[in-house]
């Protein structure tokens, strides 16, 4: 059971940055971001797996890969700016992750123009 | 997943916070100040490392 290692791993990082916290702030923060990121780099090994079924899945419905990648290219982007947000607010950078938070939402939004548009051109041509 | 990173920042943490009471205790203030940001930045270069790694597999995956 691999959730016995994530906890772990996490309760590690998270009893290691409290007890460096009070004497070195700076590097708390940093054992904390590495405790995320190991973390983060496991569960994006099992995602793989997951996105070759989905492609594999639309691929045999027929549907548009573009759509797909724009869908998985949203998924990155939300879960990389999820992460530095955290850390940010972590550190007790809320205006930042704030700001992390607001490009992530302008760059999904700047991706799913295009599909907006197909989507309104279908609208368009079923209204006589 | 490699716990050792984790492990050895905190243990740059720790000596870090060690130099700083022995160096202040020797009335060096300016030295336990630079030791104090060389174990910083030695641990920010570990986990850059470990975050340009982390960027390149969501690239990989996520077709960014």
């Amino acid at each position: 059971m691999e959730i016995f290692q994530v906890v772990g791993i996490g309760l590690t990082g998270a009893v290691l940055a409290v007890y460096v916290k009070e004497s070195n702030r700076e590097i708390a923060v940093l054992i904390s971001l590495a405790t995320g990121l190991v973390l983060f780099l496991y569960a994006l090994s099992q995602v793989g797996a997951v996105i070759s079924v989905l492609s594999e899945l639309a691929s045999r419905a027929n549907i548009n890969i573009f759509y797909l990648t724009t869908v998985l290219k949203i998924m990155g982007i939300a879960y990389i700016a999820e992460f530095g947000a955290q850390i940010c607010r972590d550190a007790g950078e809320g205006s930042t992750a704030t700001k992390i938070e607001f490009a992530a939402k302008i760059l999904v939004m700047v991706l799913a123009l295009p599909i907006i548009m197909a989507l309104m051109e279908s609208v368009l041509r079923l209204l006589p | 997943m490699n716990i050792e990173l984790i492990f050895q920042i905190a243990g740059i943490g720790i000596l870090t916070s060690i130099f700083h009471i022995v160096l202040k205790q020797a009335g060096k203030e300016e030295y336990s100040f630079i030791a104090t940001l060389a174990g910083v930045a030695i641990a920010l270069i570990m986990v850059v490392q470990l975050l340009a790694e982390l960027l390149n597999q969501v690239k990989g995956v996520f077709f960014l």
